[in-house]
């Protein structure tokens, strides 16, 4: 059982206060770890990072090594890195990078000090915020409630499958698809055949867990020419378990449900001020007043909602 | 406004972000006063009216979250528009009505008592009931009465797919459309004796209409002892 939250604003504003909200709602669902994916104001160029290393004395010479491959890319550091650490032996951190010449190369090379350090997103927009802990605790930690943008998802999570630690949990980043982000509540069955499969492709999982899987699955159907919806649609038949997941792009939210109807989604849309979550009590605390609600209680469903505003407005 | 006050001979009684144990204590405490209780700023918050006792009408403001009027003794409960998942949820004796939508499970594994759902409701409608009646005016969802051991569903505005899917000796009951059955369900036409059943179940919620065309299901009993010649019915569960 897992809590999972989508908002998309009307115009650009503090969609991370909202989603703090959406999830401290839903924490009884799990209280492991919360995550949350927020997209920012895009940027013209270069990428935000965020993600965490293993072994916070060893941050130094982390980030000496992580440099150092961005610049053989031929990118680098566009501002110094911020670090957030606590007594937890991990830390995280935030960095804004140039572009690289080849993201998918940067990202493959990147990819060889995860055992050390671990990019969890990387987008013009995206940022994906995870720690171990509840909405609060996570969103005090990281300045969540202070992050600006247009729309994100957030996730509360009970392990089931895979380790308590901030890598484990959700939002997952497609990894290497620049601003995409998946949360799911559910169990993917065929996990392992599946990942074998990307993997052979050339895909590069991370984690144990089987919702890591979703993200890249969605995004490779995207990448092989299927729109979104296309592919959201054949993830059900395609993809063996329960869930429901929403997917994230700098464009709106998708989701899609199984075939046995197992787990919930509630949805509040009004001319595209938008929430969504497992339990409308989640829902109402973002839209307090009487509203109608759209129960998506059924099997094999999908749907996408687009952000409508992404300019600042007055 | 304080958290439980009095308006005319009702007390009201506050939601908000209070706890919920907090707030069906306060409920408790006003159904031993006998005076009829209203619950506002609902939120759609889960577990509200809880285990509540007989004699007492209760109205929900607006819409509540999952398992409201779970294990009711008999109290007459009211949820003015929607309710989440599983209302009702082992009822054994009372009524609840729902003014609007019903979500997943509504009025599962229910014993006795009525249910009331004026819009439509969702999948699992009387999932593993084991008495009373669940009447929904519109449409009641995927996999409606799906291993209804007793009781009744009573749906006036169609049926989802999977209807009555492998059904004990529960009966659902649906005017309108079905949208595909389950397994293992028989349809047969109701006598004129089973009909005058319902409608005395309808009449007192003045939804009698003798021109409905009734479709009638129940279990083909194939599913209650495995037979290996009947292989092929078990692997479609």
């Amino acid at each position: 059982m897992c809590g999972i939250a989508g908002r998309i604003l009307a115009a650009p504003g503090k969609v991370g206060a909202d989603l703090v909200d959406l999830m401290d709602a839903q924490e009884h669902r799990g209280a492991d770890s919360t995550g949350f994916a927020v997209y920012g104001l895009p940027r013209e160029t270069g990428y935000v990072l965020r993600g965490m290393g293993f072994d916070k004395s060893q941050l130094d010479a982390d980030l000496i090594k992580f440099e150092a491959i961005l610049r053989e890319h031929g990118s680098s550091f566009l501002s110094d890195p911020a670090i957030v650490a606590d007594d937890n032996p991990h830390y995280c951190f935030r960095m804004e990078i140039s572009d690289p010449a080849n993201l998918k190369a940067w990202v493959a090379d990147a990819d060889e000090l995860t055992d050390r350090i671990e990019i969890q997103s990387c987008g013009r927009s995206l940022e994906i915020i995870k720690d171990i802990g509840g909405a609060e605790a996570v969103a005090e930690k990281h300045g969540v409630r202070d992050l600006i943008g247009t729309h994100g998802l957030g996730h509360a999570r009970l392990a089931t499958e895979s380790s308590v630690l901030p890598n484990a949990s959700h939002p997952f980043w497609a990894r290497p698809f620049s601003d995409v982000a998946i949360v799911h509540n559910g169990q993917i069955t065929d996990y392992f055949t599946w990942r074998d499969r990307l993997t052979r492709m050339g895909y590069r999982f991370l984690t144990e867990n089987d919702s890591e899987l979703i993200a890249v699955w969605v995004s490779d159907q995207m990448k092989a020419g299927l729109t979104m919806e296309q592919a959201l649609k054949k993830s059900i038949t395609s993809i063996d378990g329960v869930f429901t997941y929403m997917i994230a792009t700098q464009n709106g939210i998708g989701f899609a449900k199984d075939r046995f109807a197992m787990k919930p989604l509630v949805v509040v849309n009004r001319n595209g001020d938008l929430a969504a979550a497992t339990e409308e009590q989640a829902v109402r605390r973002v839209m307090t007043e009487e509203c109608d609600v759209i129960n998506y209680d059924g099997p094999s469903l999908t749907g996408i909602w687009g952000v409508g505003n992404r300019s600042l407005a007055a | 406004m304080s958290e439980v006050a009095e308006r005319m001979d009702e007390i009201v009684i506050e939601v908000g972000k209070r706890h919920i144990r907090e707030v069906n204590r306060d409920i408790m405490d006003a159904c031993a006063t006998g005076r009829p209780i209203r619950v506002v700023n609902t939120l759609s918050r889960h577990n509200l009216g809880v285990g509540l006792p007989d004699n007492v009408d209760i109205t929900f403001e607006g819409s509540v979250g999952y398992y409201c009027g779970g294990l009711n003794t008999g109290a007459n409960i009211s949820i003015e528009r929607n309710c989440g998942w599983a209302v009702g949820e082992g009822m054994a004796k009372g009524h609840i009505t729902v003014g609007g939508y019903a979500g997943m499970s509504c009025g599962a594994a229910m014993i006795g008592g009525t249910i009331h759902v004026k819009g439509d409701a969702g999948p699992r409608v009387g999932v593993a009931m084991k008495g009373g009646n669940i009447v929904v005016e519109g449409k009641i969802g995927y996999q409606s009465g799906f291993m209804a051991h007793s009781g009744r569903i009573i749906a006036l505005g169609g049926a989802g797919e999977s209807c009555a899917d492998a059904l004990w000796e529960g009966e659902v009951w649906v005017a309108g459309e079905v949208d595909s059955l389950g397994v293992d369900v028989d349809v047969i036409e109701p006598t004129a004796e089973e009909v005058a059943e319902v409608d005395a179940i309808l009449e007192p919620l003045g939804l009698v209409d003798s021109s409905r065309n009734w479709r009638k299901m129940v279990s083909g009993q194939r599913l209650w002892y495995f037979e290996s010649r009947d292989a092929s019915a078990w692997l479609m569960i």
